[in-house]
Order: structure tokens, then sequence, then C-alpha cells
């Protein structure tokens, strides 16, 4: 619940970032099996960006997909199935060398994992809308792209998020994003703020403004509102607003400051103007002299309530989960696929 | 490479052209009758599109920036914005909604981006050697009275009587709207740093788009009343109507299944994200669909006033051409 003190705590946390994160930096860099240099292109074409955004896309696809259904993205029953050619093996692919999961511990046929035993039918349904329409995203990019989409890299939904888990405070050993209704919302909380800044960045790279920039601007409006769903959605957990029946944790707010400074430290932004805000209370002056006015942060933007964006190499820091230039690892363990990797 | 933008171009996606308006079709057979079919005398001529800049499509957005400004602003501290931000012409309706604990803190969250937002693009123009226009005179009273009647909601609504969903009402006719501006309108900025700020911009208008749909949802969801939700819907209809479709219906929560031994959870997918239903693609609006929406005015028609802008919108683009 947002009392007062927990919002001291976020506060604290906060002020704190710096201390934890230098800490975090170092594990991350340590986690990190991935040398040699990323391939970025002086001046990428809008294929290249396209099939950036590509990659980036299969990520979500997969992990909403198995969060809702058990399954992989290509496997949905649920409309716009996907066709990465990806973990085929039904059922069998708790070690799939495209996906990489948990065991299945269910008897569910057709399951690969067990998805989320979401309890809260509302953010079920966010869930399952977010799944459709990131599977919707990748069957437009490859329809555009036609023969020249790349394939699916390999996509480790395990040992990354285990590795996140390990850089909280207190450390969440075997974080599982697919548990319960507030770790799926974690889980989401680290993908979607991204895929927004990453869009955002990539807009003003755009040669041809005429056919690629409008619906690289539409999925960047599409990728902001799953950030705003997810966002507000644990600020109005965290405010009592929404209940998860069975779940008595308090401080997911928390926890989301703590993965925004993270990914702000692993881009190079955390020691200058860190382009990454956690879901927190801050205070505001509206249209008066002091700042008296508590203020929620459901958008992730800066002061000027601009949001945020991101070079692709930033973006690749942050899947990577890496400082520096690394070529692959955390979420791509093999690197993204295209002339942008 | 060819090839690629030739698939993209046939896509259909919601492309359409901001100056252009692709409601020109739809406006031709909608020109020479009045609402209830009865051929009008004088036909309506579309007027000729203005040659427009960064700044005046700038100034465009910010007309829009200052209508959400005062909505939130007077919502979160009953007065609106200061005569350095531009305010100061005369505002009708308006007062502050007494809310608390989570509810206040987005009320706060949603003033202050609007604010700031003012700010930023006043900052803009005046940057490029242009001038930012002052706010026009702006009718809530009557504005939300007249979209309720139209919608079918009712003779009158308030989004400042006091409550929570009156307020979350008042704030969804706005959020998706900005969306939908903001998108027609990247492809025509010239330069690079203008297309940047109005991506973040854009962006920040659909996370609170999301917040709003996401509450008004959950709230129909927990109340079990589908009263505010079935608001929100009549008012995306009249939207939809107005501003050439690109709407998203707002789905109630149903089907729930919890998960059992043998079955994962079942539920029917929300619809939060207002976008086209095949790609899942957000929508963009030609400013002449924008400017039907904020003024209450039927696509063919080509008054440059009406609705939240009793006195028009300021600036070069405020007159609908299509």
């Amino acid at each position: 619940m947002a009392t007062l003190e927990t919002q001291k705590i976020d506060s604290i946390i906060a002020s704190r970032r710096t201390m934890l994160l230098g800490g975090g930096a170092l594990a991350l860099a340590a986690f990190t099996s991935a040398t040699g240099k990323a391939a970025i292109p002086a001046a990428p074409t809008d294929n290249d960006i396209l099939n950036f955004a590509l990659n980036l896309e299969y990520l979500e696809a997969q992990f909403y997909t198995l969060a809702t259904e058990g399954t992989y993205a290509d496997l949905s029953a649920l409309g716009s199935a996907t066709t990465t050619g990806a973990g085929t093996a039904k059922g069998s692919a708790s070690t799939s060398t495209t996906v990489v999961t948990k065991a299945n511990t269910t008897s569910i046929k057709g399951n690969v994992i067990a998805p989320v035993p979401f309890t809260n039918a509302a953010i079920a349904a966010y869930a399952f809308e977010t799944a459709l329409e990131e599977r919707r995203h990748v069957n437009v990019l490859k329809t555009t792209l036609g023969s020249l989409a790349v394939a699916q890299p390999t996509i480790d939904l395990l040992n990354s998020f285990y590795a996140l888990g390990s850089l909280l405070s207190p450390s969440v050993p075997n974080f599982d994003p697919f548990a319960n209704d507030l770790n799926f919302l974690l889980g989401a909380y680290i993908f979607e703020d991204v895929g927004v800044s990453a869009y955002h960045g990539a807009a003003t790279l755009i040669a041809d403004v005429k056919n690629v920039l409008p619906p690289a601007v539409g999925i960047h409006a599409v990728e902001a509102y799953h950030a705003g769903l997810v966002r507000s959605s644990i600020a109005a957990y965290d405010g009592g607003v929404v209940k998860i029946p069975g779940e008595t944790r308090a401080g997911a707010s928390g926890l989301t400051v703590q993965i925004s400074n993270i990914r702000a430290t692993v881009d190079g932004t955390i020691s200058g103007t860190p382009d990454d805000i956690g879901v927190t209370v801050k205070n505001v002056a509206l249209n008066t002299a002091s700042a008296t006015f508590a203020s929620s942060t459901t958008a992730n933007a800066d002061s000027n309530y601009i949001g945020w964006a991101r070079s692709v190499r930033q973006v690749l820091n942050i899947v990577y989960a890496a400082p520096g230039t690394p070529s692959k690892g955390a979420f791509f363990p093999n690197g993204l696929n295209g002339n942008i990797s | 490479m060819e090839e690629t933008l030739n698939k993209l171009a046939g896509l259909g996606l919601s492309r359409r052209g901001f100056l252009a308006g692709a409601g020109a079709a739809t406006a031709a057979t909608l020109v020479g009758c009045s609402d209830n079919g009865t051929p009008m005398s004088n036909v309506p001529v579309a007027p000729t599109a203005p040659s427009v800049t960064d700044v005046d499509i700038l100034n465009f957005a910010l007309n829009l920036e200052y209508l959400e400004a005062e909505f939130y602003l007077r919502a979160a501290t009953g007065t609106g914005l200061a005569s350095a931000d531009g305010g100061g012409a005369t505002v009708t309706g308006g007062a502050k909604v007494p809310l608390t604990g989570f509810y206040a803190n987005l009320a706060n969250e949603l003033a202050q981006t609007e604010l700031a937002h003012v700010r930023a693009i006043r900052a803009t123009i005046t940057s490029l050697g242009g001038t930012p226009v002052a706010a026009p005179a702006i009718d809530f009273t009557n504005a939300f009275n007249g979209a309720a009647f139209a919608a079918g909601i009712g003779p009158a609504f308030n989004p400042f009587a006091g409550d929570i969903n009156s307020y979350l009402i008042g704030a969804f006719v706005f959020e998706d709207v900005g969306v939908t501006a903001y998108a027609g309108a990247a492809p025509l900025v010239t330069n690079k740093k203008v297309l940047d700020a109005a991506a973040g911009i854009q962006a920040v208008e659909a996370y609170h788009a999301a917040s709003i749909r996401n509450l008004i949802t959950y709230g129909a969801f927990t109340s079990n009343d589908q009263t505010f939700l079935n608001y929100a819907n009549e008012i995306a209809q009249l939207r939809s109507k107005l501003g050439g479709g690109m709407e998203t219906i707002l789905n109630p929560v149903s089907g729930y299944k919890a998960a059992t031994a043998t079955s994962n959870v079942t539920v029917s997918p929300s619809t939060i994200v207002a976008c086209d239903s095949t790609n899942a693609i957000g929508f963009a609006r030609s400013y002449s669909q924008v400017l039907h929406i904020v003024y209450a005015t039927q696509p063919g028609t080509f008054t440059a006033s009406g609705g939240f802008f009793p006195s028009g919108m300021n600036g070069t683009i405020k007159t609908p051409i299509a």
C-alpha cells in the first residue's frame, strides 16, 4: 500500500541508487559472458531498423504467450500465432535451443510451461491482450520485411530473470515472472518501457518518412499503451486500488525503481541524467510556486514529461544486461539477428 | 528496399495523411445534406489546405495541450494556466475534483504533465524563431454537455462533479485523441529535433491513455457496474463518427476461468490499447479529423470553431479542410 511510509522507503531506495547500482553494474558485468564488440552500422538502413525491432518483438511475443498460454508464440491458439519457427517441440522445451524457459511442471496437454496462474481476472485480460498485440507486431514486421526478415534468435526467459532477481535488494533468488500476477507485472515492466524508448530512438533514424515512419510511430504508441498499462497497474496495486487475490507483498513500486536504475546503469546514463524513472511518488508544483502536490509516475518520462529515446547501443545494453559494448547476453544469449546486433 | 516499401504501403495501415485528410471521400457524401437528409441551399466548399511549417504544427499541438492542461489543472487545483504559460482567455467550467490517495496522485501527475507539455512546446516554438499562440477560449461546460447528448449518455455530463468515475470519463475524452494527433503530425515534421520531441510527447500521451482506459475497465470489473465503461464507449463511438473512425471499444473483463490441474487460465482479452485490430498499430488522425472532434463538428463541414473551442483554435491550422 502506498502509505507515506512506503513512499519514504521508495525515496530512500531512490536516493541510494548510486550505491546500489555501483554493485549492480559490477554484478551484471560478471554475469554476462559476452565479449567482443556489438555490430552497429554507422548508418543503419530502414530494414536494419525494422529487423532490430523484430528481434525485440520476438522477445515480447514469446514472453507474453508463455505467460498466458504456457506455450510459444508460434503455437498460440488464440489468434495471430507467429511463424517464428522457434520452439516447435511442443511440451518438451524446458531447455529449447530457441526459447529457454523453466521446466514444465504441468500435465496440461500442449503446455511448455505452467503459465501465470492469474488470480486477478483483469490482469489476466491485459496479459492476453498484450500477447495478442505483440504477436501481431511480429507478424506485421515479418510481412513488411518479407524475405529480408531475420529469424528469431535464441531467447532466454529463465537465466535472464534469475540474474535480474539477484541484482535486486533484497535479492530475489530464482525470480520467476510466470509465478503469479505481481511477478508477471514486474517481468513485463522490464520490457515495455524499453520498447517505447527503442521505437522513439529509431523514429529519427528512419529515412522513409512516408512509408516506414508512420507505422513505426504507431507501434511506438502501442508499446507506450502497454507500458502505461503495466505501470498504472503496479501503481494502483501499491495504492490499494487494484487487488490481487492471494497476494500480500508490498513495495512493488520500490522494485520498479530498482529495475529502472539497473536499466539506466547498463545504458550508461545513471551518472548523469538517468533515462528511466520507476513507478514512484514525487512532489510537483503544478501551477503554484512550490512542489507540494504528490504525483504518481505512470509515464516513464523526463522532467519535461517527454518520453525517453534510447540509441540502438543503449537498447542492446539493456537486453544484453551489460554496460559497454556487449554483443550478446541475458535475454539474447547468442545476440540479436540482423545487421544491428 | 523498394519491395519492402511497397509491401508497407500495401498493408492498409491507418496512414491517413495528416494534411490531406482521408475523410475527403466521406465528406463528399455528406456535403449538401443536413442531418435530417434535406438538401441544403448552400453547399460548403472545402477550404484550400494552408501551407504549414513545423511551427504551425507545434502551435496546433499547443492548442490541444492548452485544452488538456486547463482540464487537468482545474481538476487538480481549481485554477488554470497562468498568463506566463499562455493562459488568460475565458475558460467556462472546470472545478477542483476532491480526489484522494492513488487517484489524487494520478490527477496531479496528469496536470503536471500537460502543464510541462505546454511549456516545452512554447519553448520549442520560440527556439525555432516562431511565436507561440496564446490559449484560445475554452468551454468545458457546454462541450461536455453537448458531447454527452450527442453520444447518447444524457442531456448533461460534468467531469468535475467530484467522483472519480466522472473524472476518468472526462480524461478519456482527451487522451486517445492526443495520441492520434501526434501520430498524424509526426511524418509531416521536417526538423528531426521536433520529431524527437513529438514522439516523446506522443509516448507520454499513450502511457496516460492506457492508465485511463485501464482504470475505467478495472472500475467496471470490481464494481460489477458497466455504467461508466459504457459512457466511455459511447464517447469513443462519437469520436469515431466525428474523427474518421480509428477507435477501439473497451471490452469489459469477462470469461475468466481460474487455472486447474488440467487447464490454464482463460479470459477474454481486454482492449486497453487503441490500435487497429489486424496489425496492432496505433491510429493516426489528420488535423481535420482532430479538429472535428474538438470542435464537435461533422466531417465535411468547415467551421473553424465549436465544442471545446467556442472561438476556434489559434494559429494557422484551425479550419478543417475535409
